[in-house]
Protein backbone atom coordinates (compact mmCIF):
# COMPACT_ATOMS: atom_id res chain seq x y z
CA UNK A 1 0.00 0.00 0.00
CA UNK A 2 3.00 2.28 0.46
CA UNK A 3 3.24 3.29 -3.20
CA UNK A 4 -0.35 4.57 -3.10
CA UNK A 5 -0.82 8.32 -3.44
CA UNK A 6 -3.80 8.31 -1.12
CA UNK A 7 -4.64 5.39 1.13
CA UNK A 8 -7.43 4.78 3.61
CA UNK A 9 -6.84 2.07 6.21
CA UNK A 10 -9.66 0.54 8.25
CA UNK A 11 -11.38 3.90 8.47
CA UNK A 12 -14.54 4.21 10.58
CA UNK A 13 -16.56 7.40 10.60
CA UNK A 14 -19.82 8.35 12.24
CA UNK A 15 -21.92 10.93 13.93
CA UNK A 16 -22.07 10.76 17.72
CA UNK A 17 -22.21 7.09 18.69
CA UNK A 18 -23.62 6.01 15.33
CA UNK A 19 -21.05 4.61 12.92
CA UNK A 20 -21.79 5.22 9.25
CA UNK A 21 -18.57 3.99 7.61
CA UNK A 22 -17.16 0.70 8.91
CA UNK A 23 -13.43 -0.08 8.62
CA UNK A 24 -13.11 0.79 4.96
CA UNK A 25 -9.81 0.26 3.11
CA UNK A 26 -9.26 2.23 -0.06
CA UNK A 27 -6.22 3.04 -2.16
CA UNK A 28 -5.70 5.55 -4.94
CA UNK A 29 -2.60 5.32 -7.13
CA UNK A 30 -0.97 8.23 -8.96
CA UNK A 31 -2.91 9.25 -12.06
CA UNK A 32 -5.70 6.81 -11.30
CA UNK A 33 -9.45 7.37 -11.56
CA UNK A 34 -11.30 5.51 -8.82
CA UNK A 35 -15.07 5.61 -8.71
CA UNK A 36 -16.96 4.85 -5.51
CA UNK A 37 -20.48 3.55 -5.99
CA UNK A 38 -23.23 2.74 -3.53
CA UNK A 39 -26.89 3.20 -2.71
CA UNK A 40 -28.21 6.32 -0.96
CA UNK A 41 -27.02 6.45 2.63
CA UNK A 42 -24.20 3.96 2.02
CA UNK A 43 -21.75 6.41 3.59
CA UNK A 44 -20.00 7.62 0.43
CA UNK A 45 -20.18 11.34 1.22
CA UNK A 46 -19.26 10.72 4.86
CA UNK A 47 -16.20 8.76 3.76
CA UNK A 48 -15.07 11.53 1.39
CA UNK A 49 -15.60 14.24 4.01
CA UNK A 50 -13.60 12.25 6.54
CA UNK A 51 -10.71 11.72 4.12
CA UNK A 52 -10.57 15.46 3.44
CA UNK A 53 -10.78 16.38 7.13
CA UNK A 54 -14.21 17.99 7.07
CA UNK A 55 -15.54 15.61 9.72
CA UNK A 56 -13.84 13.63 12.45
CA UNK A 57 -12.96 9.97 12.13
CA UNK A 58 -13.63 7.32 14.78
CA UNK A 59 -10.77 4.97 14.01
CA UNK A 60 -8.37 3.98 11.24
CA UNK A 61 -6.17 6.32 9.28
CA UNK A 62 -5.68 8.24 6.06
CA UNK A 63 -2.27 8.33 4.36
CA UNK A 64 -1.18 10.77 1.67
CA UNK A 65 2.15 10.13 -0.02
CA UNK A 66 2.85 7.69 2.80
CA UNK A 67 2.33 10.29 5.54
CA UNK A 68 -0.60 10.02 7.96
CA UNK A 69 -3.02 12.92 7.44
CA UNK A 70 -5.98 11.60 9.47
CA UNK A 71 -8.02 14.49 10.83
CA UNK A 72 -5.74 17.09 9.28
CA UNK A 73 -7.39 20.47 8.66
CA UNK A 74 -8.86 20.92 5.16
CA UNK A 75 -6.67 24.03 4.78
CA UNK A 76 -3.54 21.89 5.18
CA UNK A 77 -4.88 19.26 2.79
CA UNK A 78 -5.53 21.88 0.13
CA UNK A 79 -2.03 23.22 0.68
CA UNK A 80 -0.69 19.68 0.34
CA UNK A 81 -2.35 19.21 -3.05
CA UNK A 82 -5.74 17.65 -2.33
CA UNK A 83 -8.83 19.32 -3.81
CA UNK A 84 -12.41 18.65 -2.83
CA UNK A 85 -15.48 19.35 -4.93
CA UNK A 86 -18.52 18.98 -2.67
CA UNK A 87 -21.92 17.69 -3.71
CA UNK A 88 -24.37 20.15 -5.21
CA UNK A 89 -22.52 23.03 -6.86
CA UNK A 90 -19.83 23.97 -4.38
CA UNK A 91 -19.42 27.61 -5.34
CA UNK A 92 -19.81 31.04 -3.76
CA UNK A 93 -23.21 32.06 -5.05
CA UNK A 94 -22.98 35.80 -4.33
CA UNK A 95 -19.59 36.31 -5.99
CA UNK A 96 -18.62 36.56 -9.66
CA UNK A 97 -17.20 33.65 -11.63
CA UNK A 98 -13.80 35.35 -11.64
CA UNK A 99 -13.89 35.96 -7.87
CA UNK A 100 -14.82 32.30 -7.36
CA UNK A 101 -11.86 31.13 -9.41
CA UNK A 102 -9.53 33.51 -7.58
CA UNK A 103 -10.77 32.07 -4.28
CA UNK A 104 -10.08 28.59 -5.65
CA UNK A 105 -6.42 29.62 -5.66
CA UNK A 106 -6.68 31.05 -2.13
CA UNK A 107 -3.84 28.93 -0.75
CA UNK A 108 -1.54 29.67 -3.69
CA UNK A 109 0.86 32.30 -2.41
CA UNK A 110 2.42 33.01 -5.78
CA UNK A 111 -0.20 35.39 -7.23
CA UNK A 112 1.72 35.90 -10.49
CA UNK A 113 0.51 32.50 -11.70
CA UNK A 114 -3.14 33.41 -11.17
CA UNK A 115 -3.94 34.64 -14.68
CA UNK A 116 -2.16 31.70 -16.30
CA UNK A 117 -4.03 29.17 -14.15
CA UNK A 118 -7.32 30.90 -14.82
CA UNK A 119 -6.55 30.70 -18.54
CA UNK A 120 -6.15 26.92 -18.17
CA UNK A 121 -9.58 26.70 -16.55
CA UNK A 122 -11.11 28.92 -19.25
CA UNK A 123 -9.65 26.69 -21.97
CA UNK A 124 -11.27 23.67 -20.37
CA UNK A 125 -14.60 25.43 -19.78
CA UNK A 126 -14.92 28.27 -22.36
CA UNK A 127 -18.38 29.13 -21.02
CA UNK A 128 -16.76 30.35 -17.80
CA UNK A 129 -14.72 32.89 -19.75
CA UNK A 130 -17.91 34.27 -21.32
CA UNK A 131 -19.54 34.43 -17.89
CA UNK A 132 -16.47 35.69 -15.99
CA UNK A 133 -18.21 38.77 -14.59
CA UNK A 134 -21.54 37.05 -13.89
CA UNK A 135 -22.64 36.27 -10.32
CA UNK A 136 -22.12 32.57 -9.55
CA UNK A 137 -25.63 31.95 -8.26
CA UNK A 138 -27.15 33.03 -11.58
CA UNK A 139 -25.33 30.33 -13.60
CA UNK A 140 -27.16 27.19 -14.72
CA UNK A 141 -26.63 23.97 -12.80
CA UNK A 142 -24.14 22.59 -15.31
CA UNK A 143 -22.16 25.82 -15.40
CA UNK A 144 -22.05 25.91 -11.60
CA UNK A 145 -20.61 22.38 -11.57
CA UNK A 146 -18.00 23.40 -14.14
CA UNK A 147 -17.14 26.40 -11.98
CA UNK A 148 -16.83 24.18 -8.90
CA UNK A 149 -14.41 21.89 -10.75
CA UNK A 150 -12.60 24.92 -12.15
CA UNK A 151 -12.11 26.27 -8.62
CA UNK A 152 -10.58 22.98 -7.52
CA UNK A 153 -8.22 23.10 -10.54
CA UNK A 154 -6.99 26.56 -9.57
CA UNK A 155 -4.65 25.23 -6.92
CA UNK A 156 -3.20 22.51 -9.15
CA UNK A 157 -4.03 19.49 -7.02
CA UNK A 158 -2.42 16.05 -7.20
CA UNK A 159 -5.67 14.47 -6.03
CA UNK A 160 -9.17 15.67 -6.75
CA UNK A 161 -12.01 14.29 -4.65
CA UNK A 162 -15.41 14.78 -6.28
CA UNK A 163 -18.71 14.06 -4.55
CA UNK A 164 -21.36 13.21 -7.15
CA UNK A 165 -20.42 15.74 -9.83
CA UNK A 166 -23.35 14.60 -11.97
CA UNK A 167 -26.09 15.25 -9.43
CA UNK A 168 -29.00 17.24 -10.80
CA UNK A 169 -27.54 17.52 -14.31
CA UNK A 170 -29.15 16.68 -17.64
CA UNK A 171 -27.60 13.60 -19.35
CA UNK A 172 -25.71 15.59 -22.01
CA UNK A 173 -24.16 17.72 -19.26
CA UNK A 174 -23.26 14.64 -17.24
CA UNK A 175 -21.30 13.37 -20.22
CA UNK A 176 -19.65 16.79 -20.62
CA UNK A 177 -18.61 16.91 -16.96
CA UNK A 178 -17.28 13.33 -17.00
CA UNK A 179 -15.26 14.09 -20.12
CA UNK A 180 -13.71 17.13 -18.44
CA UNK A 181 -12.79 15.04 -15.39
CA UNK A 182 -11.10 12.58 -17.72
CA UNK A 183 -9.26 15.43 -19.43
CA UNK A 184 -8.03 16.79 -16.09
CA UNK A 185 -6.75 13.32 -15.25
CA UNK A 186 -4.95 12.90 -18.56
CA UNK A 187 -3.57 16.39 -19.06
CA UNK A 188 -2.49 17.25 -15.53
CA UNK A 189 -1.98 13.74 -14.16
CA UNK A 190 -4.42 14.48 -11.36
CA UNK A 191 -5.59 11.36 -9.54
CA UNK A 192 -9.38 11.30 -9.21
CA UNK A 193 -11.41 9.88 -6.34
CA UNK A 194 -15.03 10.23 -7.33
CA UNK A 195 -18.31 9.30 -5.73
CA UNK A 196 -20.89 8.77 -8.44
CA UNK A 197 -24.36 7.31 -8.73
CA UNK A 198 -24.48 7.66 -12.47
CA UNK A 199 -23.02 4.29 -13.45
CA UNK A 200 -23.66 4.75 -17.16
CA UNK A 201 -21.43 7.80 -17.54
CA UNK A 202 -19.20 7.33 -14.52
CA UNK A 203 -17.93 3.77 -15.02
CA UNK A 204 -16.49 4.21 -18.53
CA UNK A 205 -13.97 6.82 -17.38
CA UNK A 206 -12.92 4.91 -14.25
CA UNK A 207 -9.91 2.63 -14.06
CA UNK A 208 -11.10 1.00 -10.90
CA UNK A 209 -14.35 0.89 -8.93
CA UNK A 210 -15.29 0.35 -5.31
CA UNK A 211 -18.78 -0.32 -4.03
CA UNK A 212 -20.00 0.64 -0.56
CA UNK A 213 -23.00 -1.04 1.01
CA UNK A 214 -24.33 0.20 4.35
CA UNK A 215 -20.93 1.62 5.21
CA UNK A 216 -18.81 -1.39 4.26
CA UNK A 217 -16.80 -2.01 1.12
CA UNK A 218 -18.28 -4.96 -0.81
CA UNK A 219 -16.36 -4.65 -4.08
CA UNK A 220 -13.01 -3.26 -5.16
CA UNK A 221 -11.65 -4.01 -8.59
CA UNK A 222 -11.98 -3.36 -12.32
CA UNK A 223 -15.09 -1.42 -13.35
CA UNK A 224 -16.04 -3.68 -16.26
CA UNK A 225 -17.88 -6.42 -14.29
CA UNK A 226 -20.13 -3.73 -12.83
CA UNK A 227 -21.33 -2.75 -16.26
CA UNK A 228 -23.43 -5.88 -16.10
CA UNK A 229 -26.62 -4.75 -14.43
CA UNK A 230 -27.27 -8.09 -12.77
CA UNK A 231 -23.83 -8.11 -11.18
CA UNK A 232 -24.34 -4.56 -9.99
CA UNK A 233 -27.77 -5.24 -8.53
CA UNK A 234 -26.30 -8.08 -6.46
CA UNK A 235 -23.86 -5.68 -4.86
CA UNK A 236 -26.48 -3.04 -4.18
CA UNK B 1 -39.27 74.21 10.13
CA UNK B 2 -36.27 74.95 12.36
CA UNK B 3 -37.19 71.97 14.47
CA UNK B 4 -37.42 69.80 11.37
CA UNK B 5 -33.93 70.79 10.23
CA UNK B 6 -32.52 70.10 13.69
CA UNK B 7 -34.22 66.70 13.76
CA UNK B 8 -32.85 65.93 10.31
CA UNK B 9 -29.35 66.74 11.50
CA UNK B 10 -29.80 64.70 14.70
CA UNK B 11 -31.11 61.83 12.60
CA UNK B 12 -28.03 61.92 10.41
CA UNK B 13 -25.70 61.99 13.41
CA UNK B 14 -27.52 59.21 15.27
CA UNK B 15 -27.79 57.33 12.02
CA UNK B 16 -23.98 57.41 11.66
CA UNK B 17 -23.65 56.11 15.21
CA UNK B 18 -26.14 53.27 14.60
CA UNK B 19 -24.53 52.48 11.25
CA UNK B 20 -21.08 52.01 12.78
CA UNK B 21 -22.55 49.81 15.52
CA UNK B 22 -24.30 47.82 12.81
CA UNK B 23 -21.11 47.42 10.76
CA UNK B 24 -19.20 45.88 13.69
CA UNK B 25 -22.04 43.60 14.71
CA UNK B 26 -22.91 42.69 11.13
CA UNK B 27 -19.31 41.77 10.30
CA UNK B 28 -19.29 39.26 13.17
CA UNK B 29 -22.82 37.96 12.59
CA UNK B 30 -22.60 37.76 8.80
CA UNK B 31 -19.28 35.93 8.79
CA UNK B 32 -19.61 33.52 11.72
CA UNK B 33 -23.42 33.24 12.01
CA UNK B 34 -23.00 33.87 15.73
CA UNK B 35 -25.64 36.21 17.16
CA UNK B 36 -23.14 37.94 19.42
CA UNK B 37 -25.42 39.74 21.92
CA UNK B 38 -22.44 40.19 24.23
CA UNK B 39 -21.37 42.76 21.60
CA UNK B 40 -23.30 45.18 23.85
CA UNK B 41 -21.22 44.79 27.04
CA UNK B 42 -18.03 44.53 24.96
CA UNK B 43 -18.95 47.95 23.57
CA UNK B 44 -19.62 49.16 27.15
CA UNK B 45 -16.26 47.75 28.27
CA UNK B 46 -14.64 49.84 25.52
CA UNK B 47 -16.21 52.98 27.00
CA UNK B 48 -15.30 52.05 30.59
CA UNK B 49 -11.70 51.21 29.66
CA UNK B 50 -11.37 54.57 27.93
CA UNK B 51 -12.86 56.26 31.02
CA UNK B 52 -10.41 54.41 33.30
CA UNK B 53 -7.49 55.48 31.12
CA UNK B 54 -8.62 59.11 30.94
CA UNK B 55 -10.09 59.75 34.39
CA UNK B 56 -8.04 57.45 36.64
CA UNK B 57 -4.72 57.12 34.80
CA UNK B 58 -4.67 60.60 33.31
CA UNK B 59 -4.08 59.50 29.69
CA UNK B 60 -4.66 62.12 27.01
CA UNK B 61 -8.05 61.62 25.34
CA UNK B 62 -6.80 60.11 22.10
CA UNK B 63 -4.68 57.56 23.94
CA UNK B 64 -7.59 56.80 26.26
CA UNK B 65 -9.72 56.14 23.19
CA UNK B 66 -7.11 53.71 21.84
CA UNK B 67 -7.09 51.95 25.22
CA UNK B 68 -10.84 51.50 24.87
CA UNK B 69 -10.40 50.04 21.38
CA UNK B 70 -7.68 47.66 22.58
CA UNK B 71 -9.74 46.49 25.57
CA UNK B 72 -12.84 45.82 23.44
CA UNK B 73 -10.74 43.93 20.88
CA UNK B 74 -9.23 41.66 23.55
CA UNK B 75 -12.59 41.07 25.20
CA UNK B 76 -14.30 40.35 21.87
CA UNK B 77 -11.66 37.83 20.77
CA UNK B 78 -11.71 36.24 24.24
CA UNK B 79 -15.47 35.79 24.10
CA UNK B 80 -15.09 33.95 20.79
CA UNK B 81 -12.19 31.75 21.89
CA UNK B 82 -13.47 30.92 25.38
CA UNK B 83 -17.22 30.81 24.88
CA UNK B 84 -18.36 30.48 21.25
CA UNK B 85 -15.60 28.37 19.77
CA UNK B 86 -16.25 25.24 21.87
CA UNK B 87 -19.87 25.35 20.65
CA UNK B 88 -18.90 25.97 17.04
CA UNK B 89 -16.46 23.03 17.12
CA UNK B 90 -19.26 20.75 18.28
CA UNK B 91 -21.61 22.02 15.57
CA UNK B 92 -24.02 23.32 18.21
CA UNK B 93 -27.26 24.78 16.84
CA UNK B 94 -27.40 28.59 16.44
CA UNK B 95 -30.04 28.70 19.16
CA UNK B 96 -27.69 27.23 21.78
CA UNK B 97 -24.95 29.71 20.89
CA UNK B 98 -27.52 32.50 21.15
CA UNK B 99 -28.42 31.49 24.72
CA UNK B 100 -24.73 31.30 25.62
CA UNK B 101 -24.32 34.78 24.20
CA UNK B 102 -27.18 36.13 26.34
CA UNK B 103 -25.52 34.54 29.38
CA UNK B 104 -22.25 36.28 28.57
CA UNK B 105 -24.18 39.53 28.09
CA UNK B 106 -25.60 39.36 31.63
CA UNK B 107 -22.28 38.27 33.12
CA UNK B 108 -20.28 41.10 31.55
CA UNK B 109 -22.87 43.78 32.20
CA UNK B 110 -23.01 42.89 35.90
CA UNK B 111 -19.24 42.63 36.08
CA UNK B 112 -19.00 46.19 34.81
CA UNK B 113 -21.57 47.34 37.40
CA UNK B 114 -19.63 45.58 40.21
CA UNK B 115 -16.28 47.00 39.12
CA UNK B 116 -17.37 50.56 38.37
CA UNK B 117 -20.65 51.06 40.23
CA UNK B 118 -23.94 52.01 38.62
CA UNK B 119 -23.49 55.79 38.62
CA UNK B 120 -22.81 57.60 35.37
CA UNK B 121 -19.13 58.00 34.46
CA UNK B 122 -18.14 61.14 32.63
CA UNK B 123 -14.74 62.38 31.52
CA UNK B 124 -14.22 65.56 33.51
CA UNK B 125 -12.61 68.48 31.80
CA UNK B 126 -13.84 67.57 28.34
CA UNK B 127 -16.49 69.70 26.77
CA UNK B 128 -17.28 69.50 23.10
CA UNK B 129 -17.35 72.68 21.07
CA UNK B 130 -20.80 73.73 19.84
CA UNK B 131 -21.32 75.10 16.35
CA UNK B 132 -24.30 76.63 14.58
CA UNK B 133 -25.43 76.51 10.98
CA UNK B 134 -28.40 78.87 10.74
CA UNK B 135 -30.97 77.78 13.29
CA UNK B 136 -29.44 74.30 13.86
CA UNK B 137 -26.56 73.35 16.11
CA UNK B 138 -24.06 70.51 16.26
CA UNK B 139 -21.08 69.61 18.45
CA UNK B 140 -17.55 68.32 17.85
CA UNK B 141 -18.70 64.87 18.95
CA UNK B 142 -21.34 64.87 16.23
CA UNK B 143 -18.61 65.56 13.69
CA UNK B 144 -16.51 62.72 15.09
CA UNK B 145 -19.48 60.36 14.92
CA UNK B 146 -20.04 61.07 11.25
CA UNK B 147 -16.31 61.11 10.40
CA UNK B 148 -15.60 57.82 12.23
CA UNK B 149 -18.29 56.06 10.22
CA UNK B 150 -16.89 57.39 6.96
CA UNK B 151 -13.26 56.56 7.76
CA UNK B 152 -13.86 53.14 9.31
CA UNK B 153 -16.52 52.20 6.76
CA UNK B 154 -14.28 53.00 3.81
CA UNK B 155 -11.26 51.36 5.44
CA UNK B 156 -13.24 48.18 6.05
CA UNK B 157 -14.62 48.15 2.52
CA UNK B 158 -11.08 48.51 1.13
CA UNK B 159 -9.81 45.78 3.46
CA UNK B 160 -12.56 43.37 2.36
CA UNK B 161 -11.94 44.00 -1.34
CA UNK B 162 -8.20 44.28 -1.53
CA UNK B 163 -6.62 41.95 1.00
CA UNK B 164 -6.47 38.18 1.15
CA UNK B 165 -8.02 38.12 4.60
CA UNK B 166 -10.76 40.40 3.35
CA UNK B 167 -11.52 37.96 0.55
CA UNK B 168 -11.53 35.10 3.05
CA UNK B 169 -14.11 37.00 5.11
CA UNK B 170 -16.27 37.54 2.01
CA UNK B 171 -16.00 33.86 1.12
CA UNK B 172 -16.93 32.72 4.63
CA UNK B 173 -19.87 35.14 4.69
CA UNK B 174 -21.15 33.58 1.46
CA UNK B 175 -20.63 29.92 2.35
CA UNK B 176 -18.62 28.81 5.37
CA UNK B 177 -18.47 25.14 4.30
CA UNK B 178 -17.09 26.06 0.88
CA UNK B 179 -14.60 28.43 2.53
CA UNK B 180 -13.16 25.44 4.44
CA UNK B 181 -13.12 23.35 1.28
CA UNK B 182 -10.91 25.83 -0.61
CA UNK B 183 -8.48 25.93 2.29
CA UNK B 184 -9.58 28.93 4.35
CA UNK B 185 -8.96 28.49 8.06
CA UNK B 186 -12.41 29.54 9.26
CA UNK B 187 -11.26 29.59 12.88
CA UNK B 188 -8.62 32.23 12.09
CA UNK B 189 -11.13 34.25 10.09
CA UNK B 190 -13.59 34.11 13.01
CA UNK B 191 -10.93 35.43 15.39
CA UNK B 192 -10.20 38.18 12.90
CA UNK B 193 -13.82 39.34 12.53
CA UNK B 194 -14.32 39.30 16.29
CA UNK B 195 -11.22 41.47 16.62
CA UNK B 196 -12.25 43.93 13.90
CA UNK B 197 -15.93 44.04 14.90
CA UNK B 198 -15.13 44.61 18.58
CA UNK B 199 -12.50 47.25 17.76
CA UNK B 200 -15.03 49.08 15.59
CA UNK B 201 -17.65 48.99 18.39
CA UNK B 202 -15.29 50.74 20.80
CA UNK B 203 -15.11 53.87 18.62
CA UNK B 204 -18.80 54.81 18.95
CA UNK B 205 -18.57 53.70 22.60
CA UNK B 206 -15.82 56.21 23.37
CA UNK B 207 -17.73 58.94 21.53
CA UNK B 208 -20.88 58.20 23.55
CA UNK B 209 -18.77 58.30 26.72
CA UNK B 210 -17.68 61.80 25.78
CA UNK B 211 -21.15 62.89 24.68
CA UNK B 212 -23.47 61.34 27.28
CA UNK B 213 -21.25 59.49 29.78
CA UNK B 214 -21.10 55.73 30.42
CA UNK B 215 -23.58 53.51 32.27
CA UNK B 216 -23.27 49.73 32.80
CA UNK B 217 -26.41 49.07 30.76
CA UNK B 218 -25.33 51.25 27.82
CA UNK B 219 -24.54 48.08 25.84
CA UNK B 220 -28.15 46.96 25.68
CA UNK B 221 -29.42 49.73 23.43
CA UNK B 222 -26.21 49.54 21.39
CA UNK B 223 -26.46 45.84 20.48
CA UNK B 224 -30.19 46.21 20.04
CA UNK B 225 -29.83 49.00 17.50
CA UNK B 226 -26.92 47.20 15.81
CA UNK B 227 -29.03 44.07 15.46
CA UNK B 228 -31.95 46.02 14.00
CA UNK B 229 -29.66 47.85 11.55
CA UNK B 230 -28.21 44.55 10.34
CA UNK B 231 -31.55 42.77 10.00
CA UNK B 232 -33.16 45.75 8.25
CA UNK B 233 -30.16 46.18 5.94
CA UNK B 234 -29.65 42.48 5.25
CA UNK B 235 -27.31 40.06 7.02
CA UNK B 236 -23.92 39.74 5.34
CA UNK B 237 -23.95 43.15 3.69
CA UNK B 238 -21.75 45.90 5.17
CA UNK B 239 -23.43 48.56 3.04
CA UNK B 240 -26.77 47.18 4.19
CA UNK B 241 -25.80 47.63 7.85
CA UNK B 242 -24.78 51.24 7.15
CA UNK B 243 -27.99 52.08 5.33
CA UNK B 244 -30.07 50.20 7.91
CA UNK B 245 -28.44 52.26 10.67
CA UNK B 246 -29.12 55.51 8.83
CA UNK B 247 -32.71 54.52 8.17
CA UNK B 248 -33.28 53.84 11.88
CA UNK B 249 -31.59 57.07 12.98
CA UNK B 250 -33.52 59.16 10.48
CA UNK B 251 -36.94 57.66 11.09
CA UNK B 252 -36.47 57.77 14.85
CA UNK B 253 -35.54 61.47 14.88
CA UNK B 254 -37.57 62.89 12.03
CA UNK B 255 -40.53 60.98 13.44
CA UNK B 256 -40.33 63.27 16.50
CA UNK B 257 -41.54 66.10 14.29
CA UNK B 258 -45.13 64.92 14.45
CA UNK B 259 -45.12 62.05 16.93
CA UNK B 260 -44.74 62.49 20.72
CA UNK B 261 -41.22 61.69 22.03
CA UNK B 262 -42.28 58.69 24.13
CA UNK B 263 -42.90 56.76 20.91
CA UNK B 264 -39.29 57.13 19.76
CA UNK B 265 -38.07 53.61 20.51
CA UNK B 266 -41.31 52.11 19.19
CA UNK B 267 -40.63 53.65 15.79
CA UNK B 268 -37.55 51.44 15.30
CA UNK B 269 -39.75 48.38 15.71
CA UNK B 270 -42.34 49.66 13.29
CA UNK B 271 -39.58 50.16 10.71
CA UNK B 272 -38.32 46.63 11.33
CA UNK B 273 -41.84 45.23 11.05
CA UNK B 274 -42.60 46.87 7.71
CA UNK B 275 -39.20 46.14 6.19
CA UNK B 276 -39.40 42.46 7.08
CA UNK B 277 -42.97 42.31 5.84
CA UNK B 278 -41.94 43.56 2.41
CA UNK B 279 -38.37 42.21 2.21
CA UNK B 280 -37.73 39.41 4.73
CA UNK B 281 -34.11 39.10 3.55
CA UNK B 282 -33.42 42.76 4.42
CA UNK B 283 -33.27 45.80 2.17
CA UNK B 284 -29.81 45.38 0.66
CA UNK B 285 -29.08 41.68 0.79
CA UNK B 286 -26.50 40.59 -1.73
CA UNK B 287 -25.07 43.98 -2.57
Amino acid sequence: MSEQLLAVERLSVGYGKKTVVHEVDLGLAEREILIVLGHNGAGKTTLMQAIFGLIRTQSGRVLYRGEPITGRKPADNVLGGIAYVPQGHGIFRSLTVRANLELGAFVVRDRSRLEEDMETVFEMFPILRERATQIGGTLSGGQQQMLAIGMALMHKPSVMILDEPSIGLAPNLVERVMRSIQTINREFGTAILMVEQNVRYGLPIAQRAAVLKTGRKVYDGPPEPLEDRVELMKLF
Amino acid sequence: MDLFLQLLLNGFVNGSHYALLGVGFGLIFGTTNIVHFAYGPVYAAGAYSAWTAAALLGFPLFLAGLTGVAAATVLGVASYLLLYRPFVRRDAPTFVVLIASLGLFILLENLIAILFGTDKKVVDGYSAGIHFIGPTFYTDIHIYQIASLMILGLALAAFLRLTNYGKAIQAMTDNADMARVIGIDTNKVSILVFAIGSAISAVPAVLILLRDGALPNMGFIAVFVAFLAVVVGGVGSILGAVLGGFLLGMVENVGMWQIPTEWQSTIAFIVLFFVLLVRPQGLFKGT
